[in-house]
Formats: structure tokens, C-alpha cells, sequence
């Protein structure tokens, strides 16, 4: 891609409450997944597999850590001379006081200055709380030759889920006529993914009056594209058919981690043509014991399982003591299964350890269990 | 803090040939433990020693050590104080008598007289083990020595360690001579090739020993001076293996298996660093039955494994058996084939064959990207 032709702003500032203990400390996109990866790895190795040079990254809540991680932009291959990963916090500005980001627009209306200083053609907004591996190279070429003024990438839905997203209604030829947020009686199944493309030219205009409107919520899907629909602009929607989920719950991060044990998933990680890029850790290889059972299971670098391990996800550095059993779960990095413990439809934090012989989880449980702090050793 | 040493990290001289292996590319380029490669060893050694300047001296075959090592900088090294550089020799034949490591120095040796610091340490990239060579350098500054040698006391000298060298010492340490291993002895104490000496001493050893003879060793002028110069032994402790046979590199490998073992060479304020390749995690299917092994991140196991060390990306299909055998990275398994004590070299294709058996005293090899 030409240089600075198209910059990507990664919105990363949410919480994630109900994600619960796992987002007390970091913020959503920090969250791990998939056995050695973290949220927000997702979008960033995709802009980098698509040719995206320069990458904003919007955080507010929580974001010590989530700064640090992302500011090391040789993970993703995005350190060449020409290209960077730039953490964006709200900040003091000199013609007025400090303001937290009150919205997803306003996040980058307090960032024009730093668009300005690439002065993209295009800019592309993603979310850093998805799971999806998408080539946003393949979207501004449709938006190019649609001529549009926006596209907003949507995903076919169940129809009787749709009234739980955003839902595009389209002409039949890709024209977006219509935009629902959570609609009762929804009239299609395209829900809008949270990722913009958009000609800065226009966006920027368009951010500089909404900043004015005091009775704005400052927000992409609430004022933003309403505004444009209404001034008859042409938005388009950019079909993507491959894997997406939002984890937003204990139960939906549980479920995308178990997606991966799945032999038909579609997000196969293994393509060396798309990689997934992370943390590089050094550790030894996975090792598997001589007493040990695996089954339908996930297993990074570091992991040593010496007990029962059936249809979980284990991530870097997670043990698996002779005689635990770890079923249906999901196990963060550092988590350490002690002997002859038992954890099951779980999902266990980071760095938090089962003691011995102790029982955590049902398997008949509705929910799946957070387990965030230490579990004392049992008796029996 | 970096220290007064800069690193060298040598090649295995041209007396030394791994079966099969070897064909392809230098030991320090040879897969160890399913996701390192054995010059991860040394340098890594050196960096967590804060020694910031390498030079990485490839006689042949440098491809593959080329690629893995690149820039250098997963290993830890700050990208403006510290350098790895790559030398490399003009003779590229490794059978070659005049393709010594004195020769690679010799025609580096102006780089290597430009380095700012005072000492050597030089390591080599065929031998596993860990040490922290400030600890050697100490040693050596305080004990007035020309030249430190490090060693490291076996018992297992009859089998292994055959084209190692050993040192017979006095009762003080220093060193009376280098014998080569020729395996008449169970105890030795064999020579790890690791050189502490400062740079004078070493860039006037290169130079006696070019005036010699020119087919000389940097071991070789080391034993002829061990009447004038001060050579004192070091030894190391801690697990040690030197992988300059494939008897060698498959007891190594094996012995590793051992859990305990393992974790005392790998410890978190130790990391040995390598180039990470991004691979996802291994996935492990309903069939699968792994006990007593290693096994790398991108693979995708269905059949069996036990004792066996697995590459990157290696898929065992549904039925496959795999037991004391090394599976290097991307070979693929196929359905119903058993490989009992074996080394199966990168990109191999096994589905003809299925029946592939070794002796634990002498594995059988399959050749790289080769279809059986």
C-alpha cells in the first residue's frame, strides 16, 4: 500500500464489565485468547498482513498495561522505518483542558492533529475488542470502486439474534439506506462490525462539527453515520463472511476459545499466509509427561501437563499437576493445576492456582465459572 | 552492565561430521528441542552474560544461521551498543584440512583486533550447555592466567563425546595437554571448546599458529603452548552435551525428556532466546495419545507419541506411532505409520513406508524434504 494512503485507528479504550474480574485491572482488548494470544492481536497483525504501516491505538480505561504492550510494535512486524503502533491517551491539550474520550468519534476528534501530521486519504476505524482475521486492503478497494463516502463492514447474523447488534439495511446493491441500532423488528441480518472506512477528508469536516453539538453523544453508530445517512452521503456495506466474534461475557470468551478445538472453525490460526503476531516468549516447548492424558486440546509453549487434560485451551506457562484434571476449561497463562485437583467448565485467570486435591467447577454447570483469585488445597 | 569480553561463537572444525544432518546445514543450525536451534545456546549465553558484541564465525553452509540469527535482536541485545556480526570464511568446503577456525580468524583479523574490549570469550555453536561467562571471566582475570579453558567432568566418556577433546591437568587446574577422546576412559574431563584469554594473547596465538603450520587449530596451538603459556581449567556445572555426533545429538536430545533435567537448563533468569516464528498453539485431536515428550507450537497431533522430541508445524496423522524418535518442523506423519527410534529430518514425508525403526544405539535417519 502507498505510503500513509490509508491509517488505522484501533478504538481500545473500553472496559469490558462483563467480562467481570478479567477486566479489573486491563482493559477489554488486553484480554488473553486462544492460548497465547491477546485480543487486540487480532486487529493489529491484520493491519499489518494488509499492508496498514501506521496504527493508533485509542485507550483510556485501564491502560497501563495495554500501553506498554502495544507500544512494542516489532511484535506485529509494524517497526520499519516508515511505520509505528502510537498509543493515543486522552491528554492536557494547550486551547483547552484535559477531557476523557466521551465517545468512539470523540476519540478521534481529540486526535485530528495526529491524522493530519500522516495526511491519509483514507482512515480506518476498528474495534480492539474483535476476533476476526479480515484484509482491510480488499475493503478500500471496494470502497474505491463504490465511490462511497463511508464503509462499514458488516457480517450475516442469525436473524433472531440481529436485534442484538447494530443492523445495516442495504438496497440489494451494497448502498446502505438504512442504519438500526438494536432494532425490535430488524429488517435484515447485516450487523455492523464497528469497522469504518472513511475519506478523512470529509470524516474530519464532519468531526469538527459534531465536537460543536452539545447535544451529541460524540458516538460513530449513534451520531456519525445517522448524520451521513441523512445528508443522503453514500455508505456502503462491506460483506465479510469469515470468522467474527465479539466476547463481551465469561461465556461467549469461553465459548471462542473452545471454537478453536473445532475441526470445521473457520479462524484458522495455522495460516502461514495470515499470521496471527503476539508476545515473544522464551520458554521451553510444550511438554507433555509420561503419565499424562491429552485430549481435544490447545496447548502453547510452556505448558507442562503431567495430569488429564480433555477439551480445554491451556496458555503459556499453565501446569497441569500428576493427577489434576482439567475438562472443559480454559486455562490463562501461569495457572497452575495442583495435584489431584479437578477443574471443570471453567475459565481460570492468570496466574491463579488450584490447590491440591481441591474441586472447582460443575459439569453441568449453565454458566462457565470465573476463577480469579487462588483456590486453597482441599482436604479429601 | 556490558562487560570487558567480546563473544565469539566458532564452528565445529572439519574433522567433525554429523550423519545425515550435517548435509545440510552447521550444528548450530541443527533443531534442538522441537523450537530452538543449537546456536540459541551460546549466544544466548553471552547475551544474558551482558556481552553486547558477537561475531558468529560460519565455515560452511551459512544459509540457515544466516536467516535464523538476522538482526539479533531476539536475543536480547541492545540494537545500538551491542552487534552481532556474521564472518564468514572464503573456503566453504568442510572437508577441506585448510578450512580451520585459525583461517577464519586470520582473514577477520583486523575486525577482530578493532574490537574496544580487552578479552575473548570464545564459545562453541555445537555444544549445549549454560554458563554465565562473567563467572569465567572473573576466574580467569583473578587467577593471572594466559588462557581459561572450561571444561566439564563425564563419566560417560566410552560412548559419547567421541570427537570431543579432553585436558589433563595438574592438581592446581592448569592444563598439561589436550588429548583427543578416544573413548579408552569412562571419566574425562572434556573440553567444552570455551576460551577465556584477552585479546593480545589471542590474536598472538592466531599468528604463531599460522607461522606453524597452516592447516593448525586453535586447539592445536593451545596444546603446543601449554609448556610456555599459563593454561588453567574451569569447570562447569550444570547439564552438558555436545552434539558433534548424531549418536551424540540423539542422546541429547532424549536425555532431555527428563523433565528435571530439562527445567535446570532452562530457568526464567536464564531464557535462552530464539527467533520466534509465530506458529499458533499445537492442537491435540480426540485420537491423540502423547505421553513423555516435547512437542513444538503449530502441530496437529491425532496418532500416538511417546519419548519423542516434535518440530514446529508437524502433523501425526490418525493411527501414526510415534516413539523415541525426533520429528523435526513441517514433516508430516502419515495415517497407520510407526517410527520407533529415529531422526526424521525437516519437510519429510512419510506414507509409503510403514514401518521405520532404528537402534537406540544408532537411529535411523530420513533425509530432509524427502517422501517415503
Amino acid at each position: 500500500m502507498a505510503q500513509n494512503e490509508m491509517l488505522a485507528m484501533i478504538l481500545a479504550g473500553g472496559r469490558g464489565s462483563r467480562l467481570r474480574d478479567l477486566t479489573t485491572k486491563v482493559a477489554k482488548p488486553a484480554v488473553f485468547y486462544g492460548g497465547k494470544y491477546r485480543i487486540i492481536d487480532f486487529p493489529l497483525s491484520n493491519c499489518a498482513n494488509s499492508g496498514i504501516d501506521t496504527v493508533g491505538v485509542l485507550t483510556q480505561y485501564e491502560s497501563v498495561l495495554l500501553n506498554s504492550y502495544v507500544a512494542q510494535d516489532g511484535r506485529w512486524g509494524l517497526d520499519s522505518k516508515d511505520s509505528g503502533v502510537y498509543v493515543l491517551t486522552p491528554r492536557e491539550k494547550a486551547d483547552e483542558g484535559l477531557d476523557v474520550y466521551r465517545g468512539t468519534a470523540d476519540a478521534i476528534s481529540q486526535n485530528i492533529d495526529f491524522i493530519d501530521a500522516y495526511n491519509p486519504e483514507y482512515l480506518l476505524i476498528l474495534s480492539g475488542d474483535h476476533i476476526y482475521k479480515m484484509n482491510y486492503a480488499k475493503m478500500l478497494s471496494y470502497h474505491k470502486e463504490m465511490g462511497a463516502d463511508a464503509t462499514i463492514a458488516v457480517r450475516g447474523v442469525p436473524m433472531k439474534e440481529a436485534s442484538r447488534f447494530g443492523i445495516m439495511n442495504t438496497d440489494g446493491k451494497g448502498k446502505i439506506v438504512e442504519f438500526e441500532e438494536k432494532p425490535a423488528k430488524p429488517k435484515s441480518n447485516l450487523a455492523s462490525m464497528g469497522i469504518y472506512i472513511f475519506s478523512w477528508k470529509l470524516l474530519r469536516k464532519m468531526l469538527v462539527d459534531d465536537m460543536k453539538k452539545a447535544d451529541s453523544d460524540h458516538d460513530f453508530g449513534k451520531d456519525i453515520i445517522p448524520k451521513m445517512l441523512s445528508e443522503g452521503r453514500s455508505l456502503y456495506a462491506y460483506e465479510f463472511s469469515g470468522y467474527w466474534k465479539d466476547v463481551g461475557t465469561i461465556d461467549s470468551l469461553w465459548e471462542a476459545n473452545m471454537d478453536l478445538l473445532d475441526n470445521k472453525n473457520e479462524l484458522n490460526l495455522n495460516d502461514s499466509s495470515w499470521l496471527i503476531y503476539t508476545e515473544d516468549v522464551s520458554t521451553l516447548p510444550q511438554y507433555i509427561g509420561k503419565d499424562a492424558k491429552v485430549k481435544r486440546a490447545y496447548i502453547t509453549q510452556g505448558v507442562r501437563v503431567e495430569g488429564t487434560v480433555t477439551n480445554s485451551v491451556l496458555f503459556t506457562g499453565a501446569v497441569v499437576e500428576k493427577g489434576a484434571r482439567v475438562t472443559d476449561s480454559v486455562l490463562m497463562p501461569g495457572v497452575v493445576v495442583e495435584e489431584g485437583a479437578s477443574v471443570t467448565r471453567a475459565l481460570v485467570a492468570e496466574n491463579v492456582h488450584i490447590g491440591k486435591k481441591s474441586k472447582v467447577g460443575r459439569k453441568d454447570s449453565e454458566e462457565i465459572l470465573l476463577v480469579a483469585k487462588n483456590v486453597k488445597g482441599g482436604t479429601k | 552492565m556490558a562487560v570487558k569480553a567480546f563473544g565469539i561463537v566458532s564452528s565445529a572444525d572439519n574433522g567433525t561430521h554429523v550423519e545425515g544432518l550435517h548435509d545440510y546445514r552447521p550444528i548450530g543450525s541443527f533443531s534442538f528441542l522441537g523450537r530452538f536451534r543449537v546456536i540459541d545456546f551460546p549466544i544466548s549465553n553471552m547475551s544474558n552474560s551482558d556481552i553486547n558484541r558477537i561475531q558468529v564465525y560460519l565455515r560452511s553452509r551459512p544459509r540457515s544461521i544466516a536467516e535464523h540469527i538476522g538482526s539479533g535482536r531476539h536475543y536480547n541485545i541492545n540494537s545500538k551498543r551491542g552487534k552481532i556480526q556474521l564472518l564468514f570464511s572464503h573456503d566453504t568446503d568442510t572437508r577441506s584440512l585448510y578450512n580451520t577456525d585459525i583461517c577464519t580468524y586470520m582473514e577477520n583479523l583486523d575486525i577482530i583486533e578493532r574490537m574496544h574490549q580487552d578479552y575473548v570469550i570464545i564459545a562453541p555453536s555445537y555444544m549445549v550447555y549454560k554458563q554465565d561467562y562473567r563467572q569465567l571471566l572473573d576466574s580467569h582475570v583473578a587467577s593471572g592466567a594466559d588462557v581459561t579453558l572450561l571444561y566439564h567432568k563425564v563419566d560417560n566418556a566410552k560412548e559419547y563425546f567421541q570427537s570431543c577433546y579432553s585436558l589433563n591437568m595438574n592438581k592446581q587446574k592448569g592444563v598439561s595437554s589436550l588429548e583427543k577422546n578416544l573413548g579408552t576412559a569412562k571419566e574425562k574431563n572434556i573440553f567444552m571448546d570455551t576460551y577465556c584469554m584477552s585479546k593480545e594473547v589471542f590474536i598472538s596465538l592466531i599468528n604463531d599458529a599460522r607461522k606453524l603450520s597452516s592447516v593448525y587449530t586453535l586447539k592445536d596451538i593451545i596444546n603446543i603452548k601449554c609448556k610456555d603459556l599459563d593454561i588453567r581449567a574451569y569447570q562447569h556445572k550444570g547439564y552438558f552435551a555436545s552434539l558433534t555426533s548424531l549418536k551424540d545429538y540423539y542422546h541429547a536430545s532424549l536425555e532431555l525428556l527428563d523433565y528435571n533435567l530439562a527445567s535446570d537448563l532452562f530457568q526464567t533468569d536464564w531464557p535462552i532466546y530464539t527467533r520466534t516464528t509465530d506458529s499458533c498453539p499445537t492442537k491435540y485431536l480426540e485420537s491423540s495419545k502423547v505421553t513423555g515428550s516435547f512437542v513444538s507450537n503449530g502441530c496437529i497431533i491425532e496418532g500416538s507419541i511417546d519419548n519423542s522430541v516434535i518440530g514446529r508445524s508437524v502433523e501425526i496423522k490418525k493411527g501414526a506411532t510415534i516413539k523415541n524418535s525426533i520429528i523435526m518442523a513441517y514433516a508430516v506423519i502419515e495415517e497407520g505409520v510407526h517410527i520407533e527410534n529415529a531422526i526424521v529430518d525437516k519437510w519429510a514425508h512419510v506414507i509409503h513406508v510403514k514401518d521405520i525403526r532404528g537402534d537406540a544405539d544408532h537411529p535411523q535417519y530420513i533425509k530432509r524434504r524427502d517422501t517415503l
